[in-house]
């Protein structure tokens, strides 16, 4: 019974150890198959757990095609060669939500299995049963390797030790983005409390607070707020000091507790902002939500306890409303997409209304920051869902840095790695508990949003559609590290690659092409239903029908080399204009009384 | 003919200052709440106070200003006007707030206290005082102005001369025909050299095609020359070598209208798209047959069948096409946000668009995979014919995906195969029954395409929209017609009374809308232009997986009206997965030329 699988290898071992002889389930060397040494040279510390021929795999799009599985550690591959080109799946174990047997009293003599993915699809395979072990084994060595977690094993990612050019790690460090937008200045300042996480565990440990709140003030704030969270600078606009800043709800309970060192640390972060007398608070929830949250010890702000402020619930549901919206988008668009239907269909899984209310949050946000001048406190429950959301996406409408590719990823590596949006617990990696209550599309949400901003505004961002495609990729594949772990004390001490090395090491893979850096560039998106679209390039990718006609990804990098050609044209008449002007403007001074046309420089 | 100098702004003074105007131009800002008139153009009534409502909800902020009726437009001219936001596109003829006549569709006054409505026509009355003029736009804008602080007598009196001058009682009472006359003599017109596509009024225009596409087997045949065979044919068409004039003339009285077959484009393999009128008279279907397809056949090197698709019988008809789009236009304005979806849905616009690519993808097969001829016969051969021979030229050949190209396409299959362009766009609001947005579909379909192969084209959405938009304009000889002979005869009649000289080309004196300087500043045009074109010689369009859903986005707006009142005409297409399944493993890889 050992036949199949190594039972937990140390990391590191090359395949070839770790696989004793059998007929099917190993290989002695890793480049067995031709056609699949490919992949298997790129990856490092990857071992082959399983092979089977003959297997079935029923495409939803082709019909059932029958090859070769190969099982490693980080993914399952298929291929059949039946046709040409040879049909290839290539499956990071890390998108599978669950893998269940599939009957087999209908299918004779067949043993039957279908994976339910995080990526919006199912697969289905199937092979013959040849003997009583191997049905077990197939299912036993997929749920092993595709739940690491929930089976002792460490998540590929640990493993893989891929060097690139350039450590991704070192993309995001909080005290020059900080820098870069100002801070420290007169009104804040850095803080180094949470230094140990002592005062939230969820938060990173540099933060900026208003400078007239001492340390000590903070821990009594941290009290009063959810988990700790209290109010911090996430970003602050670069002429009015207007900011926007992020929390939990306060807790303020049923009986309407109130705290006057949160009173006025609100007061402080008004203050910090000459341009204005009011603060805004935006309550991600809606309102009957957020009245809810007291009979657990939550709420939110009075207007009587919290002079000047104003609040607003911007009516975006929780979690749970929006896995269920998700579940439903699949069901609409997977396998196939039932035509005479299809609108109505795909407006009653309320998806794009769920986008539009969040996309619609984060503009009142801009544009009270932008146009008001005002500064704004953003919140949900426990501020690292729908609060996360809002804040980049606001400050992704303001602050044209992080609509290129390197202010993306920082980012992302702000708002919503280093201040614990709970990465692990809403994508569950490794863990095949599928049915677990805390999982939530949340971070798709908001990268859809930021798709929806792109087709907006197609010349405003510096990375391309293919970007967040790999972003949302490898959100599951558990290939680098980035999305693993709940919080940046969790993921202090993990030794793993991170996506951003990948990234920038081929930035002409995600460059788009049309980008403009114009400076100072606002984006107000139109929040309308009828603006909104649904993604298709990443729901409904899968489908070859729905894939388009021609490929635009070739095209762009084109464009971008003839960009490159031009760029390098121009310097170099800008270098022979230079030049010129310089002898010319010499051989004025030796020879005054010849008259010389001045070349201008246009650029 | 120099009129008196007019004191009111001219033409030019607007146009983007050229080098020479710069001082001109800074001397008179036009600051003052006057309408910018083209030549020719008068004010007919106007009324101040008037609020424009900038949203559904007309209780709601508007734009204060006044109101004006001219013979060509309906003006808005804001007191207060909000700081200059410069749109993507500035028109040349029309200001932001511009509605030319020709583009309303309906006229309603509303009086809301007394709950009065009136939809207005030609020389009607008014009994009660208008406190709101909605105007509802073929381009599917929705205009509301507001009276409540307005004069009542003005006000009723701007509504009623909107209504008028909307309704003209003949052709050559559009404005079109008084302005292009003034600027014809007002300023000097360059010659046609420098309109770059071809407009197949002559026979080269033909030729070229014809050795373009290398169609060995077709001549162009003069024998319509001054309409003598059929009224709406144009004068120069292309038959099978082997045909005889005189032959081609014995047989045309079997066809409606005499639309004998005539050539449209050769595929490389040597098929021919071919399209005609259906055969009048039934019993003679036997003997045209045995007439024209051996003739076609024998045009093909290989002497290929001929297929033909009829397509009355596969295509939905040209009213069913027009309600359905009325139904879209009343339904996805109204309801509400959240039913947008739903509501596009349910006008099955988007079925309709399916249906015609669909049948031109299946055309697409038989003459790329099966080698064959196809002709397109269509009763009267001005409508569906129109819409599935340029899509099919479109999905074939990368020649009419650049820009020129595509404008000799419409010429060549709409304007000058007879489409009724002037009872289609009911410009004249006289016959209900004939109006069809054939050319509306048309442009849709082609946005669809587009979107399934964005770098095919050379062209841009925004160029989709202008164009669609010019239809509503009526300055161009493009969309005023039915018919190559009626332009020929109106323009005849138009030169004589406007005493231009015998001889002078008609494109010159009444231009076409290919003349984008007219509309648009050459920066705007560069607007125009696709950066993803990978240039022509591209890869073949539409490999029959008409399957594809997308999003339409048809601002039918003018574009420059960005800032009022946009309705945005935001739909999905579906396209079904069972009807095109045959086809799919033929499509592959189509050849590249």
């Amino acid at each position: 019974s050992t036949v199949w699988a190594p039972s937990a290898p140390p990391p590191g071992s090359p395949a070839s150890t770790h696989c004793p002889g059998s007929r099917l389930a190993c290989i002695k060397e890793p480049l067995y198959h031709p056609t699949m040494q490919i992949f298997l040279i790129q990856l490092i510390n990857l071992f082959v757990c399983f092979i089977a021929q003959d297997v079935t795999y029923f495409c939803p799009f082709i019909g059932a095609l029958s090859g070769t599985v190969l099982v490693t550690n980080y993914r399952l591959f298929f291929r059949c060669m039946d046709r040409e080109p040879a049909f290839v799946l290539d499956l990071p174990l890390g998108v599978v939500s669950r893998v269940e047997k599939i009957g087999g009293a209908s299918n004779r003599g067949d043993v039957s299995y279908g994976l339910v993915c995080k990526d919006m699809r199912n697969l289905r395979f199937a092979h013959k049963q040849m003997e009583d072990t191997l049905r077990k084994s197939i299912f036993e060595v997929l749920v092993k390797f595709a739940f690491p977690v929930s089976n002792g094993l460490q998540i590929y990612a640990f493993e893989y030790g891929q060097v690139f050019p350039e450590n991704g790690w070192k993309v995001y460090d909080a005290l020059s983005e900080y820098k870069r937008q100002g801070i420290p200045n007169e009104s804040w300042r850095i803080t180094k409390v949470n230094d140990h996480y002592e005062v939230c565990d969820t938060y990173p440990s540099t933060l900026a607070v208003p400078v007239n709140i001492p340390d000590e003030e903070l821990k009594r704030v941290a009290a009063f707020r959810a988990k700790g969270r209290i109010p911090v600078l996430s970003w602050i606009h670069p002429e009015s000091q207007a900011t926007v800043t992020r929390c939990s709800q306060p807790m303020v309970g049923v009986n309407g507790k109130r705290s006057k060192e949160d009173e006025k640390y609100l007061q402080a972060i008004m203050d910090a902002n000459a341009q204005s007398h009011k603060l805004f608070i935006f309550d991600a929830r809606p309102s009957v939500n957020a009245a809810a949250n007291k009979m657990k010890g939550g709420g939110y702000e009075s207007e009587d306890a919290y002079q000047n402020a104003e609040l607003v619930f911007l009516d975006i549901h929780n979690i749970h409303v929006m896995r269920e919206s998700l579940r439903k988008l699949k069901d609409v668009v997977y396998p196939n997409i039932e035509d005479s239907h299809w609108l109505s269909n795909l407006e009653s899984t309320h998806w794009l209304e769920h986008i539009k209310l969040i996309l619609a949050g984060a503009l009142r946000i801009a544009d009270k920051v932008e146009s008001g001048k005002t500064s704004v406190v953003v919140h949900c429950s426990d501020g690292w869902d729908r609060t996360g959301q809002l804040t980049s996406l606001a400050m992704l409408m303001l602050d044209g840095y992080y609509r290129t590719i390197r202010g993306f990823e920082v980012l992302l590596e702000k708002e919503w790695l280093s201040f614990g949006h709970r990465f692990q617990l809403r994508l569950g990696h490794g863990d095949k508990n599928h049915t677990d209550a805390d999982r939530s599309p949340v971070f798709i949400q908001f990268i859809d949003c930021v798709w929806q901003l792109t087709r907006q505004f197609p010349a405003a961002f510096e990375f391309n559609e293919y970007f967040l495609v790999t972003i949302l990729d490898h959100l599951y594949s558990c290939l680098f590290g980035t999305f693993l772990c709940n919080s940046e004390q969790q993921r202090f001490n993990v030794r793993t690659v991170s996506l951003w090395s990948y990234v920038n090491s081929q930035l002409e893979e995600f460059t788009n092409p049309m980008y403009v850096n114009y400076s100072n560039h606002v984006l107000f998106p139109v929040v309308s239903l009828r603006h909104l679209e649904l993604w298709v390039g990443y729901y409904i990718r899968w489908n070859p029908r729905m894939r388009p006609q021609e490929p635009v990804h070739q095209r762009h990098k084109e464009l971008l080399a003839k960009r490159a050609e031009l760029q390098k044209r121009v310097d170099e008449l800008q270098r022979e204009v230079t030049n010129r002007s310089a002898s010319s403007s010499s051989e004025r001074t030796g020879s005054p009384t010849r008259s010389i046309t001045p070349v201008q420089t246009f650029v | 003919m120099f009129s008196v100098k007019p004191t009111k702004p001219t033409f030019r003074s607007y146009l983007p200052p050229v080098q020479t105007d710069v001082k001109k131009t800074i001397e008179s800002p036009p600051k003052k709440v006057e309408p910018k008139l083209l030549q020719g153009e008068i004010v007919v009534n106007e009324v101040n106070f008037v609020r424009k409502c900038l949203s559904a909800d007309s209780s709601q902020e508007g734009l204060w200003g006044k109101l004006i009726c001219t013979n060509f437009k309906v003006s808005f001219i804001p007191t207060d006007p909000p700081s200059e936001q410069k749109s993507h596109l500035s028109h040349l003829l029309l200001g932001l707030h511009d509605i030319p006549l020709t583009c309303l569709e309906q006229v309603v006054t509303v009086n809301d206290t007394k709950g009065k409505k009136k939809v207005l026509g030609s020389n009607q009355k008014l009994k009660f005082n208008p406190t709101e003029l909605i105007l509802y736009c073929k381009d599917l804008r929705i205009i509301r102005f507001c009276f409540v602080e307005a004069g009542p007598e003005s006000a009723k009196k701007v509504c009623l001369a909107i209504a008028h001058y909307s309704h003209p009682a003949d052709l050559p009472l559009l404005f079109g025909f008084e302005y292009q006359g003034r600027r014809y003599h007002d300023s000097k017109v360059n010659d046609r050299g420098g309109l770059r596509t071809p407009i197949f009024d002559r026979p080269s225009d033909w030729d070229r095609e014809i050795k373009r596409t290398g169609a060995s087997e077709w001549r162009v045949c003069s024998i319509n020359e001054n309409y003598a065979i059929s009224p709406s044919l144009p004068e120069h068409i292309v038959v099978p070598v082997s045909l005889a004039d005189q032959d081609l003339k014995q047989n045309s009285i079997y066809f409606m209208n005499q639309r004998i077959p005539v050539w449209c484009w050769n595929h490389p393999n040597g098929s021919a798209l071919v399209r005609m009128a259906s055969i009048a008279d039934p019993l003679q279907q036997r003997r045209i047959d045995q007439r024209f397809i051996p003739a076609i056949t024998k045009s093909h090197p290989q002497r290929s069948e001929v297929i033909r698709s009829d397509l009355d019988k596969c295509l939905p008809n040209i009213q069913d096409l027009q309600s359905i789009f009325q139904m879209c236009v009343n339904n996805s304005f109204e309801e509400s946000e959240e039913r947008w979806l739903s509501s596009i849905e349910n006008t099955r616009w988007l079925e309709y668009v399916r249906a015609f690519l669909k049948h031109s993808a299946e055309m697409v097969y038989l003459l790329d995979g099966k080698n064959t001829s196809v002709i397109l016969q269509e009763e009267e051969d001005r409508d569906l014919n129109c819409v599935v021979s340029s899509l099919v030229q479109l999905m074939l050949d990368p020649h009419y995906r650049s820009l020129v190209g595509f404008q000799s396409l419409v010429q060549k299959e709409w304007v000058m195969a007879g489409h009724r362009f002037l009872d289609r766009c009911n410009h004249l609001k006289k016959n209900d029954k004939d109006e069809s947005p054939l050319f509306m579909l048309f442009l849709d379909c082609v946005w669809q395409v587009m979107n399934q192969y964005p770098a095919a084209f050379e062209f841009t959405e925004t160029y989709l929209t202008v164009l669609s938009d010019s239809m509503w304009i009526p300055l161009f000889s493009t969309f005023l017609f039915n018919s190559p002979k009626q332009r020929a005869q109106y323009l005849m009649d138009f030169a004589k009374n406007k005493a231009i000289p015998q001889g002078e080309d008609q494109l010159v004196y009444f231009p076409p809308v290919w003349d984008w300087s007219q509309q648009y500043s050459t920066a705007d045009q560069t607007l125009f232009n696709n950066p993803m074109f990978v240039g022509k010689g591209a890869a073949c369009v539409q490999n029959g997986e008409v399957k594809t859903f997308r999003r339409t986005k048809v601002h039918n707006t003018l574009l420059q009206l960005g800032l009022c009142f946009i309705c945005m005409f935001t739909y999905f297409s579906t396209f079904s997965t069972s009807a095109s399944v045959d086809f799919e493993p033929l499509f592959d890889g189509l050849p590249s030329w």
